[in-house]
């Protein structure tokens, strides 16, 4: 292998190589099996630098030192300024108010904000696997070799649902695959499926780094479930047991037959109806 | 910046002290001068910030003060940081990753071990200084390679080849550790 293309592997994991660089370094990579070794590896060592966080402790006497320090230089308030702070607080009272009533106004009427940040990238990411940019790190169609291939590469555990087996009957989706993404500093795991030809994509990452928010809020099983539409995508984001979740397709209504991906018994059966508009 | 701003600022601020006390640490290694170092880069972020708001990355600019100061700190004591030439480093460190793909060595199998964690934190620590700092920045601070460029004051190039030797770097380090542990553990 070439030092050009060791560094790129380098760029590419440290998310630098962009544009067409980077759909050419994947297209290259999904041909050759000793850079993906080689990505691999490099990406265990990059795992292993940030298992090592912190790497100092701080002391616990610095914080209250550096508060003591900073009230000293803290530039006191003149008589003026109190004045005018005094006006501003009563001004800033009465916009609060005013936005307060807004706001709950509005969630009363319409509980709609804009998409969370997992949910854009959910979509993003099914938006480049969909045009061929984003190729799969395993292909496999058995959910218990992706379960593994996961193991000590997100720090999570993520064990993916066994097809259920109806005799006689084909699968009712299909595994394609995964590969991991990078996501605030750390890796959420991505997996591909397919239903009825139609591609479904499930990112699933720690819940302290991702959090649902915004778009149509849907309760059902105890679970709040965030619904929005993006660039003709449906994506559906919820928080379950310390993992969140974002699935990404383009199925009618709130995408919300693509759960079968996880939920294919009369449980997902319930899931399903539960999440269709009323 | 009026009192209220400067309450939000302060507490923006605060949130990196975990990063900078890091950083510190990484550039000085005693703890003492590294406490001290944190609180004038605190001062003095403050200070500038009562002439104008910071623009961009709060947690960039305070690294970029606090290095600042470092720079100044060992420039007062006519003294040199203990930078090794970074071109110096055997390029055959950059060669195929035994320590990864021998199984013994193989990250996922030794994870499972509490040591594995420190003797990260050793090798890094071993690092020249050179080194040591961009593997922190980029790797333990997550800073992007534009942003780093801004705290070093120099161009993403130089940013990227020196990180590329610092992993390189960091691996021989990872080896040696791994190799003199066995060594320590055979009979």
């Amino acid at each position: 292998m070439t030092g050009h293309v060791r560094d790129q592997i380098t760029l590419y994991l440290d998310d630098e190589l962009q544009g067409e660089d980077r759909v050419l370094f994947e297209a290259h990579l999904a041909g050759c099996a000793g850079c993906r070794a080689a990505l691999e590896e490099e990406r265990r060592l990059i795992a292993a630098v940030r298992q090592a966080r912190p790497l100092y402790p701080v002391p616990a006497t610095l914080p209250a030192r550096l508060a003591h320090a900073l009230r000293q230089a803290v530039p006191a308030p003149s008589a003026t300024r109190r004045r005018v702070a005094s006006l501003w607080f009563a001004l800033a009272a009465v916009v609060l108010l005013a936005v307060v009533v807004s706001v709950v106004w509005r969630t009363i009427r319409r509980p709609v904000l804009g998409p969370s940040e997992i949910a854009q990238v959910a979509v993003d990411t099914h938006q480049r696997y969909v045009r061929g940019q984003l190729p799969l790190e395993i292909q496999s169609h058995s959910p218990d070799e992706i379960s593994r291939w996961f193991e000590n590469k997100v720090p999570f555990n993520l064990k993916l649902p066994r097809y259920p087996e109806y005799p006689g009957q084909a699968k009712p989706y299909e595994l394609q695959g995964a590969r991991l993404i990078s996501f605030h500093q750390e890796y959420a795991a991505y997996v591909s499926y397919q239903l009825q030809g139609r591609p479904i994509s499930l990112l699933v990452t720690s819940s302290t780094i991702a959090h649902p928010a915004g778009g149509e809020i849907i309760r059902w099983g105890g679970l709040d479930f965030h619904f929005d539409a993006l660039n003709g995508w449906k994506v559906l984001t919820w928080t379950d047991q310390g993992l969140t979740y974002a699935l990404v397709s383009d199925f009618e209504e709130r995408g919300q037959a693509s759960c079968i991906v996880c939920h294919p018994g009369p449980q997902g059966r319930s899931l399903v109806e539960g999440l269709k508009p009323q | 910046m009026d009192q209220r701003e400067w309450k939000a600022f302060e507490e923006a601020a605060l949130e990196h002290l975990e990063a900078l006390y890091g950083y510190a640490r990484s550039l000085v290694r005693n703890p003492t001068e590294a406490e001290d170092l944190v609180q004038e880069t605190y001062l003095r972020g403050m200070k500038a910030a009562r002439e104008s708001t910071p623009a961009g990355n709060l947690k960039a600019w305070l690294f970029t003060i606090l290095r600042h100061l470092w720079i100044n700190h060992w420039r007062r004591r006519c003294q040199g940081p203990d930078f090794v030439p970074l071109e110096s480093v055997d390029p055959a460190a950059d060669e195929p990753m035994d320590w990864i793909t021998d199984e013994r060595h193989r990250p996922d199998v030794i994870l499972e071990q509490q040591v594995l964690r420190d003797q990260i934190r050793t090798a890094i620590e071993n690092l020249a200084d050179g080194f040591r700092e961009v593997i922190v920045l980029r790797y333990i601070e997550g800073f992007s390679y534009n942003q780093i460029a801004q705290i070093l004051g120099c161009p993403a190039g130089t940013v990227m080849s020196r990180l590329s030797r610092a992993r390189a770097e960091l691996r021989r380090q990872l080896l040696h550790q791994m190799n003199e542990s066995h060594r320590r553990m055979a009979p």
